[in-house]
């Protein structure tokens, strides 16, 4: 792991407008969450400390070139329906790097539940769980939700990094398992993961219309230069409410 | 498909089985069971819990979810059944969230009637919306404390077991 720099007087750490996030300011302001295990970090991120009235608060640099998550936050989401509290289903977990900073993000109250197929990346998933006993992860195939059925809860939001060409049908189908009226997904979205010979805005069109047709309402889209190359993550409220 | 008249609802605490009321023509239930999903009051109109099987421990969860997992009755939940569902089985039809299992119940308990798809497939999600609630008076302890311990011994059983594994070779 990598070591934190030391509680200095130097270092500011404001609210980001996303409850839960935080913006390290520096030459270059960071991202960062709240660690929710003090001491530690999990893919050797850098820790800063911040002393304020004697209490001591720690925080985790988080790196858009890393986390597809992150990168859309820079990218400048709305919202990314994500915050303290919030009941997440997480699909494409991969080591938990990115799951570590929804852990920090949700905090005691929330959950996540992250899904991650390959069991390579599933042993390193379940270290980062172990310490974080607001993961709760499972190595299944996310094109399944009904095998991992008895383990999971019904949902706020799911946040999808899957890669499939099909994502938005694996997405539809653990929504209709797990995601809560008025719930939201947001799926990151490779274009040439689906198709590498169109473009990359009709791809992303394509995608919105799958959702569409799975009973999603789009509601903002974003890409994900200069972090990802034909990245969007697309943000679609399910079943949303009836007007009145 | 066939109007249910109980469906079968697995979690990490244990197996419940609901009684449905009966509905009129099952196109409704769809429609009936939506509106009532944001609704607790009528939500409870349409399920009503009729038993409840804990795990007995942390080890025969996991027996019973590695078997639900793959779509096979675990004698567990043969026993479950056959013990709370009607004796006269003539009327009774049991939803089940997917094909397999109901297959495999039905080889367990012959002559059972099953459904699955469709109405069941809301009515479970409308039991997962609301199953704190109407589990609120079983004997389990925390439900998310049940489905965090669970969700660890089953994603370890995955890991341990992948024969593909790369660091498993010995030279």
């Amino acid at each position: 792991g990598g070591g934190g720099m030391r509680g200095g007087r130097n270092v500011v750490v404001e609210p980001h407008r996303y409850e839960g996030v935080f913006i390290v300011k520096g030459k270059e302001d960071a991202l960062a969450t709240k660690n929710m295990v003090v001491g530690e970090s999990v893919y050797g991120e850098k820790r800063v400390s911040v002393e304020d009235a004697g209490v001591s608060t720690e925080y985790r640099v988080w790196n858009p070139f890393r986390s597809k998550l992150a990168a859309a936050m820079m990218g400048g989401l709305e919202d990314v329906q994500i915050k303290p509290g919030t009941k997440l289903l997480y699909l494409g977990a991969a080591s938990g790097t990115t799951v570590s900073h929804c852990s920090d993000l949700v905090g005691p109250e929330g959950i996540v539940y992250a899904v991650e197929f390959s069991h390579r990346s599933g042993r390193d998933l379940l270290n980062v769980s172990k310490k974080r006993p607001n993961i709760v992860p499972i190595v299944e195939d996310a094109r399944h939700p009904h095998k991992y059925r008895m383990l999971v809860g019904m949902v706020d939001t799911i946040f999808s990094d899957v890669a499939q060409p099909d994502q938005a049908r694996i997405v539809a189908l653990n929504a209709q398992y797990f995601l809560k009226n008025g719930g939201y997904s947001v799926i990151s979205i490779k274009a040439n993961c689906i198709d590498s010979t169109a473009a990359p805005e009709a791809v992303f069109a394509g995608e919105v219309n799958k959702l569409k047709e799975e009973k999603f309402k789009p509601k903002e889209q974003v890409t994900l230069e200069p972090y990802e190359r034909d990245h969007a993550v697309v943000v679609a409220q399910y079943r949303p409410p009836k007007k009145a | 498909s066939l109007v249910p008249t109980h469906v079968l609802y697995e979690h990490a605490v244990g197996y419940t089985l609901f009684n449905i009321k009966e509905f009129e023509d099952i196109g409704s239930i769809i429609p009936e069971v939506d509106a009532a999903i944001g609704d607790r009051a009528k939500f409870n109109g349409i399920v009503k819990l009729a038993s409840f099987e804990p795990f007995k421990n942390a080890e025969n969860a996991l027996v019973n979810c590695n078997s639900i997992s793959e779509g096979i009755a675990p004698p567990d939940l043969i026993t479950f059944l056959e013990t709370n569902l009607p004796k006269k089985k003539k009327n009774v039809v049991l939803g089940v969230q997917e094909a397999k299992l109901a297959g495999s119940i039905i080889e367990g308990v012959p002559g059972l009637k099953m459904t699955f798809g469709g109405p069941v497939t809301e009515i479970l999600r409308g039991i997962r919306v609301h199953f704190a609630h109407l589990a609120k008076d079983l004997p389990h302890h925390s439900l998310s404390k049940a489905q965090l311990s669970l969700g660890h011994s089953y994603s370890r059983g995955k890991v341990k077991f992948d024969v593909h594994r790369v660091d498993n070779m010995v030279i």
